[in-house]
């Protein structure tokens, strides 16, 4: 056991940082030009633009250590803004099930941020039952394109979106994870329509998407038809193993820490506060344990395991974590965390911090919500069944 | 950077789990705790000879020169069968203390026969003022001659029952709470004027109170400087909460597989209770606090290793998350367990309280959330 990086390693970390360095935002910049331009000597650098993916598809192939390093420095700088649905979500599916076709049309567009996608996986009546959506995709008797009858709920992006990738039902005579089918089609035509929901924190982010006789070529499908849970499931895996987001969360708390002591209490400041600084501290405990979580999963991964049981509870504590930060955000701003809208007063970082709270709420929600996370681990992990009358 | 043990340390782990799975189920544990000197003779004369009790000394000291983390991969086995054998006393802690500061003189006449299972020492840091503030120092040793007279109170001293050798912390100069002014001695625990009051502690194991009167003892005894023994003691105590941590998260282990199994077995409303979903998630909460406590634990012993004064603050935050997770993990299991639970019959009580008493050990957990947040 050895918690030193590698010489290569430090190397590495120092090629990350200084590539960030040189390639800051300048005064002036136009936003998007930099956005651009970044992505490209991403690209230069062999693949940097999509660390994520396999060497094979053009990603840089890095091992678990060097992904760790690069969360870390990611979490220390403003890097251009980036969408998961089409690089995080669709491409490993692409990447795994497509056809070497759909690979060549919709890999390069995910790659060169030019297309933006959205995720039409919830219905009104599948939430975290996820595998209960019924959304209808029926065949065409020539059997050249599906035509798709349904609605989705918590799509996020819809309205910005410029395609969407859908699980919809094409059988439901068998079991309910049977049947689903897996397509791709564009957004902005005729017979769909997207409806705001305003979220508790005031923003619009996610939709309702109403599909009404969509027609859908069936060269979109992705795989075989009554396949697509098995398709969306192995991404959910990815996503529940992936990455939590610690080192972000480590950064913020830092940032939370200096706001805190700008708040005076008495002679001192909030961080004297002994309820406060217990909270705090908790917190952070929890972050160092799981930060190491994290490392155990990725190295049980690198020595080609499956990732051990340990990685099924970042997702939950990850959340929980990010949503901790949030709350004590609010706690910080006192007076000042009942203020609404985009007229700031009392201390800057109280702008905003209550309705970053509410929005937070989300986490432990989206992606199954933490409950149904710990089925899964009982289920798992633990070789719990549930309501078996013996 | 990387997780794995070291094949020595692969091996060793198997034979000590071997050791506890073929030594130490309950009966032989009462057993055995019930009985003067309230571990096995046998057992710690094979610890020797099996190499353990110098894994963690220098080939100099007679020992095979590893380090913390081959401690842990003892101390997690040892708390899966809640071992008496008084490993933390005398390697960890005695042991621990002579390695750091006595002088080739004595190394040379206490290591290897600690290592052999010839000897016993034990640390003598806790008074009843000090709680868990270690620098709170009363007692006293004034300076005569070519001697040191010790005068004072030592409260907790663990398996000071069957020590030769006790290491005492005492106060030189300085006021009671100052870091600076501390002096470690190494007394013969049958000196004259020293008295030990032993019992039985919660968790079947045995500690004294001391009391020392006018006990005398050679300037050559102070283990590191005169004044300067805080650094010792703090370095010490912090490999204890190494051990004991790594004890501990044996011990979670224990008691979250053993509810698991229970809950599958025990059959009411007409279902086994594991099919409960609220016992569920308890349980899934149990195996999570347990895999975060055994995170942190590798987290600080890793740092340990590689520069023990920057990893002062992930230990305090380490020993927080052990107190508060094992009695977390122990409450449940004993909930789950129902009845049973409450009785001395299963085994899940003895690790409750041997979880508690951890705990209460070199600081609590609000003791160290407490000095986390002031580093």
């Amino acid at each position: 056991m050895d918690i030193n990086l590698s010489n290569e390693d430090l190397e590495f970390r120092d090629e990350v940082r200084s590539f960030f360095e040189e390639n800051k935002i300048k005064q002036g910049e136009d936003y998007f030009a930099w956005r651009e331009g970044w992505f490209k000597k991403a690209r230069e650098k062999g693949g940097w633009d999509v660390p994520k993916w396999p060497a094979k598809f053009g990603g840089p192939g890095w091992t678990p250590t060097q992904h760790y390093i690069w969360e870390q420095e990611t979490a220390q700088v403003n890097l251009p803004f980036d969408l998961p649905f089409g690089l995080g979500m669709l491409a490993p599916i692409l990447m795994n099930y497509g056809s070497e076709e759909q690979q060549e049309r919709f890999l390069p567009d995910i790659r060169d941020r030019k297309v933006n996608w959205c995720q039409g996986y919830s219905e009104p009546g599948a939430g975290s039952d996820l595998a209960n959506l019924k959304t209808k995709a029926v065949l065409s008797e020539d059997g050249t394109y599906y035509t798709v009858n349904g609605s989705k709920i918590w799509t996020t992006l819809a309205h910005m979106a410029d395609w969407i990738f859908c699980l919809t039902r094409t059988d439901d005579s068998g079991i309910k994870q049977q049947g689903i089918t897996f397509l791709l089609f564009p957004m902005k035509q005729e017979g769909i329509e997207v409806k705001p929901i305003i979220t508790l924190g005031g923003s619009h982010t996610v939709n309702t998407v109403h599909f009404t006789d969509v027609k859908v070529p069936v060269e979109n499908r992705i795989g075989e038809e009554g396949k697509g849970w098995t398709y969306a499931k192995g991404l959910l895996e990815h996503e529940r193993t992936g990455l939590a987001g610690l080192s972000k969360s480590l950064v913020e708390l830092e940032q939370l820490k200096d706001k805190a002591s700008t708040v005076q209490r008495g002679n001192g400041n909030l961080m004297d506060d002994a309820s406060y600084k217990s909270k705090i501290g908790e917190l952070e405990i929890d972050l160092l344990a799981t930060e190491f979580t994290e490392l155990r999963s990725l190295a049980s991964a690198a020595s080609g395991g499956e990732p051990g049981p340990e990685s099924s509870i970042l997702k939950l504590k990850g959340t929980e974590i990010k949503q901790r930060i949030q709350k004590l955000t609010v706690e910080a701003s006192g007076i000042y965390a009942s203020a609404w809208g985009d007229k700031g007063v009392g201390p800057s970082f109280a702008k905003g911090g209550t309705a970053g709270y509410l929005n937070s709420r989300y986490f432990t929600i989206y992606g199954g919500a933490s409950e149904v996370q710990k089925d899964i681990v009982a289920k798992k992990v633990l070789g719990l069944t549930t309501g078996k009358s013996k | 950077m990387n997780f794995e043990l070291s094949e020595e340390q692969k091996m060793i782990q198997q034979s000590v789990e071997r050791f506890v799975q073929e030594n130490y189920d309950l009966t032989n544990r009462v057993k055995i705790s019930s009985e003067d000197p309230g571990y096995s003779q046998e057992y710690w004369t094979a610890m020797a000879e099996l190499g353990w009790l110098g894994l963690a000394f220098s080939e100099e000291e007679g020992g095979f020169g590893g380090n913390q983390i081959d401690t842990l991969v003892l101390m997690e086995q040892f708390g899966k069968g809640l071992v008496l054998e008084p490993f933390l006393a005398n390697i960890v802690l005695g042991g621990g203390a002579i390695k750091r500061g006595g002088s080739p003189a004595i190394k040379e006449s206490v290591l290897p026969n600690l290592i052999e299972g010839n000897l016993q020492v034990t640390l003598a840091y806790a008074e009843e003022q000090s709680r868990f503030d270690i620098e709170d120092v009363a007692t006293a040793a004034r300076e005569d001659g070519s001697n040191f007279i010790i005068n004072g109170k030592k409260s907790m001293v663990l398996n000071a029952e069957s020590a030769d050798k006790i290491v005492v912390v005492t106060r030189t100069s300085g006021s009671q709470v100052d870091e600076d002014g501390i002096s470690l001695f190494l007394v013969d625990a049958t000196s004259k004027g020293i008295e030990r009051e032993n019992f039985p502690t919660v968790d079947g194991l045995r500690a004294s109170e001391i009391t020392f009167t006018d006990v005398e003892v050679p300037s050559g005894n102070l283990i590191g400087e005169k004044d300067r023994g805080f650094s010792i003691l703090q370095a010490v105590v912090n490999d204890a909460i190494l051990a004991l941590s790594a004890e501990a998260v044996g011990a979670m282990e224990v008691l979250y597989k053993d509810t698991v199994e229970y809950t599958q077995q025990r059959e009411q409303f007409d279902h086994p209770l594991s099919d409960f979903q609220v016992l569920q998630h308890r349980m899934v909460d149990m195996f999570m606090e347990y895999e975060q406590c055994k995170s942190l634990l590798l987290r600080a012993t890793m740092e340990t290793v590689q520069d023990p004064i920057l990893a002062q603050r992930t230990v305090h935050a380490l020993k927080h998350l052990i107190g508060k997770s094992g009695i977390f993990v122990g409450e449940s299991a004993v909930q789950l367990h129902g009845g049973m639970g409450v009785t001395e019959e299963l085994r899940i009580g003895h690790f409750f309280k041997r979880l508690l008493v951890i705990d209460s050990q070199f600081g609590n957990s609000d003791f160290h959330l407490d000095k986390f947040t002031s580093l």
